[in-house]
């Protein structure tokens, strides 16, 4: 059977293909951020708009939630059904797909912990007062003018959730951001879920990759019981420990890279791919780093701290123990110490 | 009796999942060094069971509000429990500044204590060897140490040591412009020195010339 169609459309339908295909990430990113813009009145503009070099609203983020540290721009509670879809809309034009749902996870995630506290964030919610936990409660704001040439900011976080993501013509720069889980591991419609799954199995199997002297010189030999470069720390770069993927083979530097991967990849498929042969040009100076147990029981997270530190790069990954288990409760941290917040090509 | 303290506020929170530290002082310390100094900060933050504990201790007066002479007194006293060396030579750190959350925020376990402090690093050899053990609140304390990537390319991280809960830290780096102790001396040392040399120059150093000149013309 054919299809015969008039010329006019099939010239259209073609020119609308190929002017789809052709529009580079960052156009389409654009795109998203002025729909979503123009979704909103006049007063929740103001709200959502910074300027691009308002130091305090870019580090206006926290692993705490909102009742604990403020955040500011417009959170989802207060979006209608439209908006809150065209945010959503440009928070995935900046992702890949599995940042995206790994962002989702973590908002998840946090909805139960609102469900299982109550509404109001409960006991342990702190004089601030207001509501605690729950997926209402991210926040969303643009710093500069979304543009395909100048830079400008996506902010998008709130409990567990912090992404920075600087967007520089074709790049997409994903430092600093920190992903976190509480409950890290949940149950939501009959379907187990991990929101720093592969982060925690990933390393897990690389440290088991590694030989016995291999491991001697990864282990820390101390205690580390928090983020060492969370919010608050940026432009620091710390000395480096562990074992040096100068001396792992290729076999377990393809798995480093992996684990790396985790957090690169949130951001756009093509963005992260630069961002990983930046990082894989600086494999040999790249660091990884563990303490605690080598162990995990099945089927849940990482109870070890672990880092991973190159020339551009910082992961952190830190179990928490906050009157529970550490499994089920974990910071993480992604910067790029000589770019944080993109500021490398705002200086060029 | 902290622990018994500790508890109670956990039963009374009642609650197994906590957004924040709990039961634990955090107390992350980031040291910098450079040539003849060491700049540190100090980012203190108190678990909400324990927040009561340093409350007591820094709004001493009891009044709800923590003053500036306050805020002074608590920063000395935890720059007090540092001890300090570098190659076994005590320091002694100079507060640089201090930043206080409110009482409310240190009570919900919101609060960040940030310090900062310096030392003078004395004159000393290419291999040094600086120490530092924080025995701040150390029944309730998290240790956190860490020093940053030397900015001067002159000073290189050799080796950095801790116990297991990182009150104990020893770094070990390399200056590799590292200055004699005589350019250290303070200026009476070195007027001393100068004078010797002159009168070791008029008296000495002629006498032993004749000599030799003396013993020449013989032979």
């Amino acid at each position: 059977m054919t299809i015969r169609l008039p010329f006019w459309m099939a010239t259209l339908t073609v020119f609308s293909m190929s002017s789809a295909m052709a529009q580079t990430p960052t156009a389409r990113i654009v795109s998203s951020a002025n729909s979503f813009l123009s979704t909103l009145d006049q007063k929740q503009r103001e709200r959502a708009l910074f300027a691009f070099d308002d130091e305090e609203q870019r580090v206006r983020w926290s692993n705490l939630p909102i009742s604990i540290v403020r955040r500011a721009g417009l959170n989802m509670g207060e979006l209608s059904p439209a908006q809150r879809a065209a945010a959503f809309s440009l928070v995935s034009a900046v992702l890949s797909k599995k940042g995206f749902e790994k962002v989702q996870q973590i908002m998840d995630g946090d909805e139960l912990l609102k469900t299982n506290q109550g509404k109001g964030g409960g006991k342990g919610g702190g004089k601030g007062g207001g509501a605690m936990f729950g997926k209402d409660l991210y926040y969303i704001s643009i710093l500069g003018t979304p543009s395909e040439k100048n830079l400008w900011m996506l902010q998008f976080g709130g409990h567990h959730l912090a992404l920075n993501i600087t967007i520089a013509g074709e790049r997409g720069i994903l430092t600093p951001s920190l992903t976190g889980a509480q409950p890290a591991v949940y149950t939501i419609d009959g379907k187990t879920v991990r929101p720093l799954r592969q982060e925690s199995d990933k390393a897990l199997a690389l440290f088991n990759a590694l030989e016995e002297n291999q491991r001697k010189q990864a282990i820390l030999t101390y205690r580390v019981s928090d983020l060492v470069l969370g919010p608050g720390q940026d432009g620091k770069t710390i000395q480096p420990e562990g074992l040096k993927a100068s001396s792992m083979n290729e076999k377990q530097r393809a798995m480093l890279l992996d684990v790396i991967a985790e957090w690169a990849g949130i951001v756009h498929d093509s963005a992260a791919a630069t961002r990983m042969a930046e990082l894989k040009a600086d494999l040999n100076d790249t660091w990884f780093a563990w303490s605690g147990p080598t162990t995990v029981t099945s089927g849940s997270n990482l109870t070890a701290y672990y880092r991973i530190q190159g020339p551009h790069l910082v992961i952190e990954y830190a179990p928490q123990q906050m009157g529970g288990d550490p499994a089920m409760h974990i910071h993480a941290m992604y910067r790029d110490p000589t770019n944080d917040y993109g500021r490398k090509p705002a200086t060029k | 009796m902290i622990a018994r303290l500790i508890a109670a506020i956990l039963i009374l929170a009642g609650t197994p999942a906590f957004a924040h530290r709990l039961d634990e002082y955090l107390q992350g310390t980031i040291i910098s060094i450079e040539k003849g100094r060491l700049q540190a900060q100090m980012t203190l933050t108190p678990g909400v069971a324990v927040s009561p504990l340093l409350i007591a201790s820094i709004d001493t007066d009891s009044n709800g509000v923590i003053s500036q002479t306050e805020q002074l007194e608590y920063a000395r006293s935890v720059l007090q429990d540092l001890s300090l060396t570098i190659d076994g030579r005590h320091l002694t750190p100079q507060l640089v500044s201090e930043q206080f959350p409110t009482l409310d925020e240190l009570k919900d376990g919101r609060g960040e204590i940030q310090l900062e402090f310096k030392a003078d690093l004395p004159g000393g050899g290419r291999n040094r060897k600086l120490t530092l053990e924080n025995h701040h609140q150390s029944a309730i304390a998290a240790y956190q140490v860490n020093c940053t990537v030397p900015r001067d390319p002159n000073i290189r991280i050799a080796r950095q040591n801790r116990n297991y809960s990182q009150s104990s830290y020893v770094l070990e780096y390399v200056q590799t412009n590292a200055e004699s102790a005589s350019v250290e001396m303070s200026p009476v040392a070195v007027l001393m020195f100068l004078s010797l040399a002159v009168l070791w120059l008029r008296h000495v150093w002629p006498t032993n010339v004749m000599r030799r000149f003396a013993h020449w013309r013989r032979n």
